[in-house]
């Protein structure tokens, strides 16, 4: 029961932490979450020969390559910047690869890598489990005072765990190491996935006042125009 | 015998039947919905061994909690059905005094837009702009009852000026089919539109009843004086009727209510023969008129019957019988059918036989009968449709021709001397009094099933129309005593 509280209100702490990460933008983001330490991401990172193929470094964040207008962080190096406890990872959900490696991180939420549905290698240090726990990652392995968690398993198909059924209408998705998300189906939108398709105002309401229109001036002929005023 | 109708008695009968059906059919879109309506107002539980799991993500799954769970939201609808009966039924009695003081159309319309509104802010309105009150709901459906009270003894009332008591039987039994036409009229476009969102529902059935009354408005006539079709030589119709003084419109359609200076001044220019203004009848007056007492206990007990039908029989069924929900609901139309046949042949009968309650008496003595029947039918669809049709025949065919061919009768009887008008008046205290019947009778149907049983509700039915049946007997000795001196009248003649 306890469990299930502290599950909760830890859930709805992250809520309101997604929240606030529609409203900072990708500035802020540069300036909190790539500008958490001095330097750039380092040589001998993962991350670093990640990047080389697949992106350009920024601080300590990689983004991708040729996206226009939205920069979208593909890999995130903190490595070695004494962080002590995270909170959150602002709009970095988007990442393939992060490194925590070599920090002081007492304890780690799970609920900070929910909705990091891409998240291929989590690079943590080696006291901390893997978020979601062993069974959500293919491989985990310790490297000296490194965890390695690799290969992120669908949340969807983990019959073990739960049985995961989502409500009507809607289909399992991954949702980040340990977590899956209930998303419409096509065509399907709203509250509950219970609305579909769009509802055609203009001509259902054009239809009808033209209607009244008519037979209220048919019926106003053939009728009250005879009323006799005496 | 049958009087002459023109085109204008049609368009009444159409204008005024299609108001009750539009009305109706958004009675039924609200208890169609409501499964719609309770999944929006509660977070989906998702529970699997004992231990709920929030589904992400949150907006879409968890986002509303006006209520915990689906039964607390189910519990909240129940509470909403009997506020809205209860002011229904309070309404009747008020807007039955109103319509009889003011313009019968104007009062029409009003009600048919004014809970056309009340609709779409409740359903429409609330969902747009995402404001779940529970307080606001409730005050809602309290308006929505007293406005939609108003269009039952109006048109009750248009149709008793339009239609004379010789006809009426007939003719008010078929046009008392317009609350069942509406039940399959408010299904249907319930279902063809609720998979775009409950709000289009209420949306479209809201916005059709606003035409509904934008059309009244400009098309009805209330009554055959506006245009002077009850000078019989104008016209060349003359209806031959025995009374034909009821033929004669009682309600009077100028206003006279509204602007007494104006007709007075009226009066002096034209120097007419002194025709007295029928003034409207008092609240009490009218339930000290004779018949309508009885006959509105009589119809307590008898729309109690026929609305636990109407509530509970599709769970019943699927209850009892172990049906799905669908061949229920299905199965159930059995019943309205045979309830129109009824209030149309009954309507016929009494006509013929130019008297109304020992038609009611046989029929509701065979109903008690047929209920006995309905309580020990064999699961067999077809048996089970018959004996419904059956039941529907002597339980709905009496209670359709109380509310509208004998509430007529009653509003124009010769005690008022066509000097007061008091159609509408009467047709309220009649309705609302069965109302009062039919909102108790739903509380106390879940009673007695919880408690008792199935069994012991058909006990229950066939002792209420046990009841109705001793209500109208004082009247009935009345009727046969008349019935037989009109008889030996006419054996002294020949």
């Amino acid at each position: 029961m306890t469990a299930n509280v502290t599950v909760s209100s830890m859930y709805l702490f992250t809520v309101l932490l997604l929240l606030f990460n529609v409203y900072v933008n990708s500035q802020d983001t540069d300036a909190q979450l790539c500008q958490m330490c001095e330097g750039t991401i380092r040589h001998d990172s993962p991350v670093w020969s990640f990047c080389i193929t697949k992106g350009y470094v920024k601080g300590h964040c990689c983004f991708k390559n040729n996206t226009s207008d939205v920069d979208t962080i593909i890999g995130l190096d903190l490595s070695n910047c004494s962080i002590s406890h995270v909170e959150h990872l602002y709009n970095s959900s988007t990442a393939l690869i992060i490194d925590l490696s070599n920090n002081p991180i007492s304890n780690l939420s799970d609920y900070v890598f929910q909705g990091f549905s891409q998240l291929t290698q989590l690079l943590l240090p080696s006291k901390l489990e893997c978020p979601g726990g062993r069974a959500s990652w293919e491989k985990v392995e310790v490297k000296s005072i490194t965890r390695i968690c690799e290969g992120q398993k669908n949340a969807c198909n983990q019959t073990v765990q739960m049985p995961l059924v989502c409500p009507e209408n809607s289909l399992c998705s991954p949702y980040g190491p340990g977590f899956f998300e209930c998303s419409c189906l096509n065509n399907f939108h709203g509250y509950k996935c219970m609305r579909q398709g769009e509802f055609p105002l203009v001509k259902v309401l054009g239809i009808l006042t033209a209607s009244t229109v008519v037979v209220s001036s048919v019926l106003w002929f053939t009728q009250r125009r005879k009323v006799k005023n005496t | 015998m049958w009087p002459l109708y023109t085109y204008h008695h049609l368009l009444t009968f159409l204008l005024t039947f299609f108001s009750y059906v539009l009305l109706h059919a958004s009675r039924k879109t609200f208890s169609n919905v409501k499964v719609s309506i309770s999944a929006q107002w509660t977070p989906s539980a998702l529970q699997q061994n004992g231990t709920a799991f929030t589904l992400s993500p949150t907006e879409t799954w968890e986002g509303n909690a006006l209520f915990a769970d689906m039964g607390e939201a189910t519990l909240f609808l129940g509470a909403l059905d009997s506020i809205f009966l209860f002011s229904y039924a309070v309404g009747l009695y008020v807007s039955g005094v109103i319509g009889d003081r003011f313009n019968l159309r104007y009062v029409l319309s009003f009600g048919l837009c004014g809970s056309a509104i009340t609709e779409f802010v409740f359903g429409t309105l609330t969902e747009w702009l995402h404001f779940y009150n529970v307080y606001l709901y409730c005050v809602l459906w309290v308006i929505n009852g007293l406005l939609q009270s108003t269009v039952w003894p109006c048109v009750v009332a248009i149709m008793g000026n339009w239609f004379g008591k010789s006809g009426r039987g007939f003719v008010f039994g078929l046009w008392s089919a317009c609350a069942s036409v509406g039940n399959i009229l408010g299904a249907f476009l319930a279902s063809s539109v609720l998979k775009y969102g409950y709000e289009y529902a209420f949306l479209v059935t809201s916005v059709v009843q606003f035409a509904g009354g934008v059309v009244v408005f400009f098309g009805l006539l209330t009554s055959p004086k506006e245009i002077g079709l009850n000078d019989y030589f104008e016209t060349g119709l003359r209806p031959v009727t025995r009374d034909s003084d009821s033929q004669r419109p009682l309600m009077s359609d100028e206003e006279d209510e509204l602007t007494d200076e104006y007709s007075s001044i009226q009066q002096q220019d034209e120097e007419p023969q002194p025709q007295p203004q029928p003034r409207a009848i008092g609240f009490f007056q009218a339930f000290c008129l004779p018949g309508v007492l009885p006959y509105s206990l009589a119809y307590a007990c008898l729309k109690l019957v026929n609305y636990s039908f109407f509530f509970w029989l599709p769970f019943y069924l699927s209850k009892n019988f172990g049906w799905k929900e669908v061949e229920a609901d299905r199965l159930s139309v059995w019943y309205d059918v045979g309830g129109i046949i009824g209030g149309t042949v009954q309507g016929l009968i009494s006509d013929l036989l130019g008297k109304r309650a020992p038609v009611l008496a046989i029929s509701l003595l065979l109903a008690m009968g047929s209920l006995v029947g309905y309580s020990h039918s064999p699961n067999n669809q077809l048996v089970n449709g018959a004996l419904l049709a059956t039941t529907g025949f002597l339980i709905g065919g009496p209670s359709n021709m109380i509310s509208s061919a004998i509430s007529a009768d009653l509003g124009r009887q010769e005690a008022l001397h066509n000097s007061q008008q008091a159609l509408a008046t009467v047709t309220g205290i009649v309705d609302g009094t069965g109302s009062i019947g039919a909102a108790g009778g739903q509380y106390l149907v879940s009673l007695i099933e919880s408690k008792l049983g199935w069994m012991c509700v058909f006990y229950f039915f066939i002792i209420m129309t046990g009841c109705s049946v001793l209500f109208i007997i004082p009247l009935l000795f009345r009727e046969i005593q008349s019935l037989c001196r009109d008889r030996q009248a006419r054996t002294l003649q020949l």
